[in-house]
């Protein structure tokens, strides 16, 4: 950001170096802010969190709901008292959120870096709580910004949408004119959110160039800087007439995975927008440890999936090793070059793989939960015997 | 009259120089340092002098910690030949062994800091030998594990050498795998190259030795070297015998060779006339007088009387002017209607979202 602002000084547009990738009304911001960006980080991340404790309030509420409309409705199985959420296990949770933010070392890390990823998050965590206080204009506002900022938040659009159409009672059939009303409705309001965003940054510079500095960047992946996702050693590695298909690859890989979790976790969105949080600080091109962050301050919301976690205690160890590793491989490899970059992607590997195993450990304690609350905590076959459920 | 003709048809050099580099690293590429060592013995024996051999040998196997016998490089199993001994002068050693000091030695492109041992100081009536050992593939020769030479750079540089004047005739020896195809770019004037495999043959090691661990040496530089075994400084043996050496029932590949770049008759080039220094003396009858002139030297030096004060760091140093420097002036500003439009649908959110009845209290 300081080499934009330094460039826009001398009269070149920022986005010809390759150093520049932010968007333009980042470069609105910290023309005024520059000087008091530790200052500007630290109300960033306070605000992400405050945002968050919110928002996690009014979700609470609504879980409460409707767990309790579906209590009267008979629909779940007689035994399963203990896998209630009651009112009193739920009242710290927001606080856990927010401090589970706050304190995460990744977001100290990340604000005391000074990393745009806070603003990121800052924007998300806004987006979160326009969706469950159920304003679909708001919510489409900062969606837009959010996709404006980073490109993959784009995928958010879908767990938002169905937050609000069940927020409205809409049943998403597909048949039903209502639910596409609904969507058409959502759907405009986010599009043209984001034109006008588009088209209020080509008024700050009077040019197009910062749609292939930020977004052809995003997509193309050009820099192959290490950090601690997937993409630079796979392109460092990879010949040039490759790398367009593997590009692709890569890159559908972000977005693929939210049309089979729509249809499975269709009951419930928050779910659903966690997971694609998750996913998206796995698989985007340049992810940062304050994505991480983001999601892991979720991880309170679902605290009573605790009996059903299997991978607890390594998931746990992965994560820490690898997140102490990190530096130590990173000081190996370059400073010390006893090591080389194959270790540090080893790490980057590990520490993937136990995000990806976190995701679907809790991904699969929940659908076990949805199946015990709906039929009941003893399963018995067919014949009497005792049941076991197995993922398939 | 038939001694003039003969003396024409004989190679018009005057000094012999060779160049022999080893491009691989690592214990158990022992071989090649063993080939190359083997040549340099060979070369050395016949006539040529360290001064005008310019060895490079990517890895010291001698010194490497996994050498059973310290100190020495066989090229024979059974230890039988030691050609590493107290009297071999490596000028390029290790990591020194690189594409770019190679084709700087060649071309002679050399930083002026470089010793004289590390030069190739060949001028046109230089025969040169080179020899490359290594892996290679088909149109490049791997360096050290980690950069390539490709055949045209080579080809390249050797026409470098001849626009330079640099060599008068050079024969070239590449014992990699494909060698063949580093010679297939080669368009100078006066080359003559031999290689121990065609395109997309390998070349094969010959034994290895049990007591080492590892194959001691190439089968075309091991036969080659029993070839050069039976050569002297007197001998007058031809470029045709040595294209017969290591035939495909010894060497399993196809050695090479190439002479359509060469001006003379293999028939008519000896062995000696590259491997070996065969001085070439004329004897003459006549007197030559040295006469130096020794008494005409002046001085030329104007006296020089530059009245310059010595400069203080301060006053050469803005200091004051650092110290009290202001911010810099930001020179670029947001454009007018940017931060209309933006603050203009903050505004509109915000109301959207709250209803325009709080707009009574902002006012």
């Amino acid at each position: 950001v300081v080499e934009g602002l330094a460039l826009l000084d001398l009269g070149v547009s920022p986005y010809s170096g390759a150093v520049f990738h932010e968007t333009p009304l980042i470069i609105y911001l910290f023309h005024f802010l520059i000087e008091y960006a530790e200052l500007v980080f630290t109300i960033t991340d306070v605000l992400t969190a405050v945002a968050l404790y919110l928002a996690i309030q009014d979700f609470n509420k609504v879980v409460f709901k409707k767990q309790k409309l579906l209590i009267e409705l008979d629909k779940y199985a007689p035994d399963v008292a203990e896998l209630i959420q009651t009112p009193m296990d739920m009242h710290y949770i927001p606080l856990k959120v927010a401090l589970f933010y706050l304190l995460n070392p990744y977001t100290v890390i990340s604000c005391v870096a000074k990393s745009t990823c806070a603003i990121n998050n800052f924007v998300i965590a806004f987006f979160i709580l326009a969706t469950i206080k159920g304003s679909a204009f708001l919510s489409a506002v900062f969606l837009a910004l959010a996709t404006y900022q980073s490109l993959y938040p784009l995928t958010l659009f879908a767990p938002a949408l169905l937050y609000l159409l069940q927020r409205q009672f809409i049943p998403i059939k597909l048949k039903s004119k209502s639910f596409w009303l609904y969507t058409m409705q959502y759907a405009s309001l986010y599009l043209c959110s984001l034109v006008v965003i588009i088209c209020l940054s080509f008024f700050l510079l009077n040019s197009w160039d910062f749609i292939p500095a930020v977004y052809g960047f995003i997509l193309s992946v050009p820099d192959l800087t290490p950090n601690i996702g997937l993409f630079w050693y796979f392109f460092a590695e990879m010949f040039e007439h490759f790398s367009l298909f593997f590009v692709c690859v890569f890159q559908i890989n972000v977005f693929f995975y939210t049309i089979p979790l729509a249809i499975k976790l269709k009951e419930h969105p928050m779910f659903f927008m966690f997971v694609q949080l998750a996913i998206i600080s796995i698989f985007k091109s340049y992810p940062t440890v304050g994505d991480v962050a983001l999601y892991m301050a979720f991880l309170p919301v679902w605290s009573h999936l605790y009996r059903f976690l299997r991978n607890i205690f390594i998931l746990s160890c992965v994560l820490i090793f690898c997140s102490f590793l990190f530096p130590v491989l990173w000081h190996l490899w370059i400073y010390a070059g006893s090591a080389n970059s194959n270790f540090y992607y080893a790490i980057t590997l590990t520490f993937n793989i136990g995000q990806i195993l976190l995701i679907s450990d809790y991904f699969y304690a929940f659908l076990r939960r949805e199946y015990y609350l709906t039929h009941g905590l003893h399963l018995t076959r067919q014949d009497g015997t005792e049941a076991m459920l197995v993922l398939k | 009259f038939q001694d003039q003709a003969e003396q024409f048809l004989r190679s018009g050099h005057t000094n012999n120089w060779a160049v022999l580099v080893c491009t691989s690293r690592f214990w158990f590429n022992y071989r090649h340092v063993a080939n190359t060592l083997s040549v340099y013995r060979s070369v050395k024996r016949l006539g040529i002098p360290d001064s005008h051999i310019v060895l490079m040998l990517a890895d010291d196997m001698a010194c490497n910690p996994r050498n059973p016998k310290p100190a020495t490089v066989f090229s024979h199993k059974n230890m039988e030949l030691n050609v590493y001994g107290d009297d071999v002068e490596v000028d390029y050693r290790s990591y020194e062994v690189t594409v770019e000091n190679f084709l700087r030695v060649l071309t002679g492109r050399i930083p002026p800091s470089t010793p004289r041992s590390k030069r190739l100081l060949s001028d046109d009536r230089s025969n040169i030998l080179i020899y490359m050992t290594g892996h290679g593939g088909n149109g490049f020769l791997k360096f050290q594990d980690s950069e390539e030479i490709t055949n045209v750079e080579l080809a390249d540089a050797f026409e470098q050498m001849w626009q330079k004047r640099r060599y008068n005739e050079l024969l070239f020896i590449i014992d990699t795998c494909q060698g063949a195809s580093m010679y297939e770019r080669f368009y100078s004037p006066n080359i003559m190259a031999l290689a121990s495999s065609q395109v997309g043959e390998d070349s094969l090691s010959h034994q290895p030795d049990l007591g080492i661990g590892v194959h001691l040496m190439d089968r075309y530089t091991f036969y080659v070297l029993e070839f050069l075994e039976e050569i002297h400084p007197a001998s007058q043996t031809n470029m045709n015998d040595l294209f017969q050496v290591c035939p495909k029932s010894l060497c399993v590949s196809t050695p090479g060779h190439r002479t359509d770049l060469f001006q003379r008759d293999p028939g008519n080039v000896l062995i000696t006339d590259f491997f070996g220094s065969v001085r070439k003396v004329e004897i003459t009858t006549e007197a030559l007088s040295l006469d130096p002139d020794v008494a005409g030297f002046e001085s030329k030096f104007p006296e020089e009387e530059l009245a310059t004060e010595p400069l203080k760091y301060a006053e050469q140093l803005p200091v004051a002017q650092i110290i009290h420097q202001k911010p810099k002036q930001k020179d670029w500003h947001p454009p007018g209607g940017f931060i209309l439009g933006l603050w203009a649908l903050i505004i509109m959110v915000f109301f959207k979202t709250y209803g325009i009845k709080h707009m009574k209290h902002v006012f």
